[in-house]
């Protein structure tokens, strides 16, 4: 754990609107490669996410997008020759622990836990007292739709509530850069949307910069700055598309002209992948 | 939802059970005419229980008191021991055939031994019971402990977490519900060696009471040892299940 990368205050305070170019970069990798036995998950993959950015990461499936979250939440390191910077400095991967605030795909609640403590996992274990962080997490309920619910445990929640008080825990933990894995998959479709605008509002209202994985094209045209298409494996980046559309986006942006065009690029570059990974996987 | 309708349905048919095996047996011993050496009958059984009252509540309260300490040291030394070694895994891996090898023997094939070192009176009693609920008790906190979702874990890292703090606040409440059902399996298990490591050595409790009234050919008052022993023993084992039903809300 490097002490150095602690500590220092997240982006929230600075009121930087995101529809400005970054001005600094929070995350750059370089020549990422990652092997498993005989199997290349990532190969040579170069990103840098901007501070204040949302960045959405799109993909077939089987593409390393995993491993490639897994690198940048330290919880893999990637093979010898890769270089990672967080915030200007070269570190580790395993230097990311605890400096990323990092939500899988699936919520991962803990069923013997309320709402209130399910939300303030994170930052009960960065040493604030309980009493503290359900307090500040009880400000933060309302935000997050959760408002009464305190006192609820999960498996008296919906699939939708369930993803939000894992946001919140994400959200409450915080740090720079969140990594988001596909939080809506499992979601039906009229709760996805509801989610994503809702995210949006959250995410500029706190100024955070994100990494967001989805295999959901309009998700990430919807959400993104910046989409990254990544090949079928071994990964790396095919395709980066800036997404200059205007912010705050509503509903009726999905039927617009720029953004079926934008839609099109996209669906090509990754059909083009999905078609390779296919017919690797099935020897044609 | 399951512990509800445990609590109507499963009670009355345990209850129609019970009053089927008295009549049966009731019925056995006066249409057989059986002699009380080979089975008296349940009314004579129960008028000796009132005679005998002092001498069984003493005998239950000694066997009582034996069971339920071993149980909890047992318990708290077995939990210890696999929270210990899933920290250290180079240690688990040196210690789990050893502790898989003793349990693989009967506990009470090491009683006279364990009345050898710690005489007749409770504590040896008290050891046995600690010995055999500590090792099933260790045995499922271990493979508990090492159920917790790997994912679940990750997450925690990722937030910084040390080993000790995973543990705390994922692997050991993951790991309750086995921990619970071993606890509940140990309940009338600590009594059953409670008891037997009486018979073998002890100035008191519920075996020596069994033992000393086969020596006095009084099969009636072994009756009334057994059926204070069953019924102690079915308290210990509903009081924990409530506990374990308390406790463990979420499954």
């Amino acid at each position: 754990m490097s002490l150095p990368l602690k500590n220092v205050p997240t982006a929230d305070h600075q009121n930087t609107s995101p529809q400005v170019a970054p001005a600094s970069t929070l995350l750059d990798l370089g020549g990422v490669s990652k092997t498993f036995g005989n199997v290349q998950a990532l190969s040579g993959l170069n990103a840098r996410i901007g501070t204040g950015e949302f960045v959405t990461v799109v993909g077939p499936s089987g593409c390393g997008k995993s491993t490639l979250f897994n690198i940048v939440a330290g919880l893999e390191e990637p093979d010898d020759g890769a270089g990672i910077q967080f915030r200007g400095q070269s570190c580790k991967a395993r230097d990311l622990l605890g400096n990323v605030s990092f939500m899988p795909q699936q919520d991962l609640l803990l069923p013997w836990r309320t709402v209130i403590d399910n939300a303030i996992l994170a930052i009960e274990m960065e040493g604030m007292p309980k009493a503290e962080a359900r307090a500040l997490a009880l400000k933060m309920l309302p935000e997050f739709g959760l408002a009464g619910f305190e006192k609820q445990y999960p498996n008296q929640l919906s699939g939708g509530m369930r993803q939000r008080v894992a946001l919140m825990r994400t959200f409450l933990f915080k740090r720079d850069l969140m990594l988001l894995d596909e939080p809506f998959g499992a979601l039906d479709a009229l709760t996805r949307t509801m989610m994503q605008r809702w995210l949006l509002d959250v995410w500029q209202k706190h100024n955070r910069t994100i990494l967001f994985i989805t295999h959901d094209v309009d998700e990430a045209i919807f959400l993104g700055d910046r989409v990254l298409v990544v090949t079928a494996r071994p990964g790396k980046i095919k395709l980066e598309l800036p997404v200059n559309l205007p912010r705050p986006r509503g509903a009726e942006l999905v039927t617009s002209p720029e953004f079926i065009s934008l839609k099109r690029t996209l669906l090509e570059a990754i059909e083009e992948e999905s078609m390779k990974s296919f017919q690797a996987t099935t020897g044609h | 939802m399951k512990s509800r309708s445990w609590q109507s349905a499963d009670v009355y048919w345990g209850v129609a059970g019970a009053v089927l095996l008295v009549v049966l047996w009731e019925g056995a011993v006066r249409a057989f005419d059986l002699p009380a050496y080979i089975l008296p009958g349940i009314l004579e059984i129960l008028v000796s229980m009132v005679d005998l009252q002092s001498t069984l509540m003493d005998a239950t309260w000694m066997t009582v008191m034996e069971a339920v300490s071993g149980y909890v040291i047992g318990s708290a030394c077995g939990i210890l021991l696999a929270v210990i070694l899933t920290l250290i895994p180079t240690l688990k891996r040196w210690c789990l055939p050893a502790a898989i090898a003793i349990n693989s023997v009967p506990v009470v094939a090491y009683a006279p031994l364990v009345l050898l070192w710690f005489g007749m009176g409770a504590e040896s009693k008290i050891v046995m019971v600690s010995l055999a609920v500590g090792f099933t008790v260790f045995l499922s906190a271990l493979t508990g402990l090492d159920q917790a979702n790997r994912k679940s874990i990750d997450l925690l890292r990722s937030f910084g977490a040390n080993p000790l703090m995973i543990i705390w606040r994922l692997k050991l409440p993951a790991a309750l519900p086995l921990i619970a059902s071993a606890m509940r399996v140990s309940t009338t298990r600590s009594m059953i060696v409670a008891i037997v490591t009486e018979m073998l050595g002890a100035y008191g409790g519920l075996g020596w009471v069994i033992y000393q009234a086969t020596l006095q050919i009084d099969f009636v008052q072994v009756w009334a040892a057994i059926f204070a022993a069953s019924l102690v023993s079915l308290i210990f084992f509903g009081a924990v299940s409530m506990i374990e039903r308390k406790v463990i809300f979420w499954r």
